[in-house]
Formats: C-alpha cells, structure tokens, sequence
C-alpha cells in the first residue's frame, strides 16, 4: 500500500487538523455525487477508496499504535457503496442496465432497439446510454420524454434534474468564482495570453 | 486548429505562465526542427493545450533556453523535446494538412486557392506525419468524411455530428498512457466543445452564405443560446471531471486553468459575440 500521507498529499509532522482538511477537500473531490453516471465512475471510486483507507490508516496509528483501535470518526467511508439501485421489471431492460453498468453501450443500445413499445424507461435507459456515450443533447431529451411520461417516477427526474442543473460539480480551491464576474475588456485582454506582454 | 482552447492569463501563477509560454515556444521549435521553416504556422493553443495534457507528469518543470523563430536574434526559455510535445506537433501538421483539403473542396474559387497554395506548401510535412502516426492520420480522415457526409445530408442531431469531431480529437491520445481512459473522457468532450463552439461562431455567418450549420439545424436559424449553453457547460464539466482523475503533476494548475476559466470564458465571448474581435488577433501573429 502506499504512504498514506502521500496519498493525502500531506507531511508526516501534519496536525490532526491539516490530515483532516487534507481529508476533507478530496472525498469532495471525489464524491461519488460527482461522477454520477459518469464513464469514469469507477475511477473516482477507486480514488475514494484509497484515500478512505489512507484517513483510516492515518488515525488508527495516531491514536496508538494500533495497540486500540478506534473507529475511524470523520471519514466519509461507505460511500462507494451507496449505489442507489433501481430494478426494473421488463427483463430485457434489467439486461439493458447490467450493459451499462458494465460499459458495453454498443450492446445495450442494440437490445434496446428491439423493444417495440417505447415506454418511459425506454426512453430513461436510452438518455442513459446517450449520456455515457457523451451525446448530452439527446440525453437530455430522452430524459425529457421519460418524465413526460411517467412523471412520477423519481429516478427519472433525478436524472434530468442533473442535466439542467450544470455547475454544481466540483471546483479546486480557487476556481470556485466563475468568469461571470469579469467584463468585456478583461475578457479581450486575458484571452490575448502570448501577446499581451509584447515578448512574442 | 481553431484557438479556442486557451488559458485565462491573469489568473495564472507567473510560474504557470511561464510554463504556458515555455511550451508554446518548444512546440513551435519542434515543428520546425521536424518539419522545416513553413510548420511553424501552424502552431496554435489547442495543441499547446494538447502538448501539456499529453506530457508525463512531472514534479517540476526546468525549461531550456533556444533561439525563437520568430526574431533568431532572442534567445526564450523553451521546454525541453519529448514524445508528448512530438506527437502534438505530428498531430497538428496532420490535422492542419486535412482542414485544408477540406478548404479546398468547400471555399469559393479564390480562398479555395489559397487553400490549395497551403497545402502544397505543407504536402511533404503531411507525408511525414502521416508517416509517424498512421493511426491518428486514418483516424483524421475518417472522422472528417463522415462529417461531410453528416453535413451534406443535413444532419438535425447536434451530437451526432459533433461525436465525429470529438472521436477525431479523443483519439489524440496515446492508447498506451496509463491514464488513457482520462485522457479520452477529457479529449472527447474538448472535441464536441470546439465543434460547437465553432458552429454557434459561424452561425451568422452561415445562415447569409445559406449554408449547413448543426447549431442552426437542431434550434433553428437564430440558434437558441441557453439550451447551447447548458450543454456545453455540461461537456465542460465532464472535461473538469475528468481532469480531476488523472495525474498532471506539475502541469495541473494550467490545465485547470484552460478547463475551469479559459474555456468557459471563450464560451461567453463567442456567445456575446466579443470573440470575432479577439480572433482576428490571434495566432498569426503570435506564431510568427
């Protein structure tokens, strides 16, 4: 396993308090809510896994030696786990979703081609394969077609919930003002990146 | 390529700027030296942008000094040779080479000579290129033929359309890179951006000359700017989603810098129309 301090990007001589912070500002990062449906989820999980278990490991050992072994208090564990689970009843859409899950789109939207009914799942499976595919245009409007026809259902919304609300994810320490705030000459200025200084 | 894909210079550490401009340099210093006097032109920031997203990671960055090409009178820190900054250079002489073709066959007579002239010019560069990257080079072609055959049938899906072009530039990455799978997440939805930022910048353009426009053919002829926004913001999003997972070592704050600030704010001045002024000004006359 590697240095959990490495892992935390922190030095050995950091106090509870910096390992914490440390701690903190990665499981933001790589919160599963980041990377929802995301191609590279399983990466992010991965991620989270390794810095959990390096949190873990860091508070066990300053809290004695391993001698008692205290259960980790601030750490964001579990939550690779909490992947929510919707079932569905048609079979051939329990297969559909396995392939996604899976990343065999290619598949997948072969299999669902063949249902004839289109149905709001239908529609909610194939914004799914669109969205892992990145074709979020028509994701969205899949995703749309589902809710207008079964608005009730709450996986639905959640998902097109997500399209219409960009910019929530994460942003490092720094980046988190936008480009909203500058004004039109900055813009020409700033944009203008090797000139503007007059070395080129 | 097209310029869009730049940093936002004030928000850049000196040292990150430094960086920036170190690259861009070696990246024209590596043209040359592989590709003769001419290549240089077509150096821009998309490819600096590539040459920095590609290069291993590394902990700290000591530059060279060498002669610009530009004034060989003055001597700029350049960064070093290396198989990221090579590849960036093979890949805009390829793609250069084949955006030209494409001039040739679409422009009116005189642009389309000009074209023409162009591409006579960078033939024998191309043929190298093609040369060290036959996968890249198919990949170019592949992808650009299917965006005119999209084109010509007057395709209404703005995805579809710009999946071409994001496959196109997805396939930039080296398949060998460990981090091959961020790399094409990240380069996949640079490519969709670039495309449809570049098609919403020739919207009007477009629509005087009567001609296909994938932005005009999903929204109509105006366009519709907040659902164009919604969906770019999206891609720019994976790309930051993306970035966050892979290892860019000493390179990440410019990176983030292009994904978080430069792209977005290119975004709003193609969208307010400020951009048309701030194209005029760019690559020629850095790249000299």
């Amino acid at each position: 396993m590697k240095d959990p301090y490495s892992v935390l990007g922190v030095s050995q001589s950091a106090s509870d308090e910096e390992v914490k912070k440390a701690y903190r500002e990665l499981a933001r990062k790589y919160h599963p809510d980041n990377y929802q449906n995301n191609p590279l989820a399983d990466l992010a999980e991965e991620k989270m896994k390794e810095i959990n278990e390096a949190y873990d490991a860091i508070t066990k050992q300053r809290a004695g030696g391993g001698g008692y072994q205290q259960q980790s208090s601030g750490s964001y564990g579990g939550y690779a786990q909490q992947q929510r689970s919707y079932s569905s009843n048609n079979p051939t859409y329990a297969r559909v979703r396995n392939l996604i899950n899976a990343g065999d789109l290619g598949t997948a939207e072969r299999l669902l081609y063949e249902v004839g009914r289109k149905d709001g799942e239908w529609y909610f499976l194939s914004g799914s394969i669109a969205y892992r595919k990145g074709w979020l245009d028509e994701a969205m409007q899949n995703y749309t077609m589902a809710v207008q026809m079964e608005p009730s259902n709450m996986e639905y919304r959640q998902a097109l919930n997500m399209m219409q609300q960009r910019g929530g994810g994460y942003r490092p320490y720094g980046y988190t003002n936008t480009v909203d705030g500058l004004d039109c000459c900055t813009t020409m200025l700033c944009l203008n990146c090797l000139c503007g200084g007059g070395h080129c | 390529m097209f310029g869009y894909v730049r940093p936002l210079r004030q928000e850049l550490k000196c040292r990150d700027f430094d960086l920036y401009r170190a690259t861009y340099c070696g990246l024209c210093r590596c043209l040359r030296r592989r590709y003769g006097p001419v290549a240089p032109m077509f150096l821009n920031f998309d490819f600096t942008f590539l040459a920095l997203l590609l290069w291993q990671p590394e902990e700290t960055f000591t530059p060279c000094r060498g002669r610009c090409h530009a004034n060989p009178l003055v001597q700029k820190p350049m960064c070093p040779d290396s198989p990221a900054l090579e590849l960036a250079a093979d890949e805009s002489i390829i793609l250069a080479w084949w955006k030209l073709r494409d001039s040739v066959r679409d422009e009116k007579f005189w642009e389309g000579m000009s074209a023409q002239a162009l591409s006579g010019l960078l033939y024998p560069a191309y043929r190298k290129a093609a040369g060290l990257r036959p996968e890249f080079d198919r990949a170019v072609r592949d992808s650009l033929e299917e965006l005119t055959a999209l084109e010509t049938e007057q395709c209404a899906s703005l995805d579809r359309t710009a999946d071409t072009f994001a496959r196109l530039l997805r396939s930039a990455a080296p398949a060998s890179d460990p981090r091959s799978r961020v790399l094409e997440q990240l380069l996949y939805h640079l490519g969709r951006w670039i495309y449809l930022i570049d098609a919403r910048d020739d919207l009007s353009e477009d629509r005087e000359a009567d001609r296909y426009n994938p932005v005009a053919a999903r929204y109509g002829p105006e366009g519709d700017d907040p659902a164009l926004k919604l969906t770019l913001d999206h891609s720019l999003e994976l790309m930051g989603a993306a970035l966050q997972l892979g290892d860019f070592g000493c390179r990440t704050p410019v990176l983030e810098n292009v994904v978080y600030l430069g792209l977005p704010l290119v975004q709003r001045a193609v969208f307010d129309g400020s951009w048309a002024q701030i194209k005029k000004q760019k690559i020629w006359r850095n790249g000299q």
